[in-house]
């Protein structure tokens, strides 16, 4: 599952530029955007979200190895990660694929 | 989510039923565990019981394994005159273990544990389904 945690990073660091991005100029026309109500935030949360359960998964692995786990629970734990998992990959294409779309956009 | 929360109700009855089945291991094994002085009692056929609580995490109601309870019918008697520990008469006392009955539960106790199974199965396959809309 270290590859797992290879990704969250990634998208840490991903969530950190958003967040940096959208910073200077960049409010929306209905208002000031809330610092914790931002994108980058958000992503972030959802990145946090989905390390606990990578790293549930991987204790419940561990343990299971070494004997004092039952198999059940590691199955679970790794279902459970892999679907969050697969949640934000799923946003994350979807987010990249609109802004590869803005950026294609003449002006 | 409540399909995760799904997954992991089935997964205690998962537990339950393997626990089910280690007892059904334990009575069959012992199906020919006569008792080791004179007058004393063989193996005594194991019952379980599942018990329903509330998962404080799941917020749902979770089963799991009761208290395992001793079937008090009477023990069979084997007339064999020829054992160290028949009494007086001949007669050896057996286990309360029916074979048949056994392997009827764990039939059951395997259609159980499938039955959980296919309930994981399926919410895992509605996760996926739904997430697929995204990739579309």
């Amino acid at each position: 599952m270290t590859a797992a945690a290879i990704a969250a990073n990634a998208y840490t660091a991903a969530a950190r530029k958003y967040g940096a991005g959208a910073a200077p100029g960049l409010a929306p026309p209905g208002g000031e955007l809330k610092p914790d109500q931002s994108f980058g935030n958000l992503l972030a949360q959802a990145m946090d979200g989905v390390s606990q359960t990578g790293k549930a998964a991987d204790a419940a692995t561990a343990s299971a190895t070494t004997g004092r786990t039952d198999m059940i629970d590691v199955v679970t734990a790794v279902a459970e990660s892999e679907t969050a998992m697969q949640t934000l990959i799923s946003v994350r294409d979807r987010v990249i694929s609109a802004y590869e779309e803005i950026m294609r956009m003449t002006i | 989510m409540d399909l995760l929360r799904s997954i992991g109700i089935a997964a205690s009855g998962l537990k339950a039923e393997s626990g089910r089945m280690r007892v059904i291991s334990e009575n069959l094994a012992n199906a020919d565990s006569t008792a080791k002085t004179v007058g004393g009692d063989p193996y005594r056929r194991k019952i379980v019981t599942f018990d329903s609580q509330l998962d404080p995490d799941l917020d749902a109601r979770t089963v799991s394994l009761g208290r395992i309870q001793r079937d008090s019918t009477a023990f069979k008697l084997e007339y064999d005159p020829g054992n160290p520990i028949a009494d007086a008469k001949g007669y050896v006392k057996m286990p309360n273990v029916n074979p048949l009955v056994e392997q009827m539960d764990m039939r059951e106790a395997q259609h159980a544990y499938e039955a959980n199974l296919n309930v994981i199965s399926a919410a895992r396959r509605m996760i996926s389904r739904t997430l697929d809309i995204l990739k579309g």
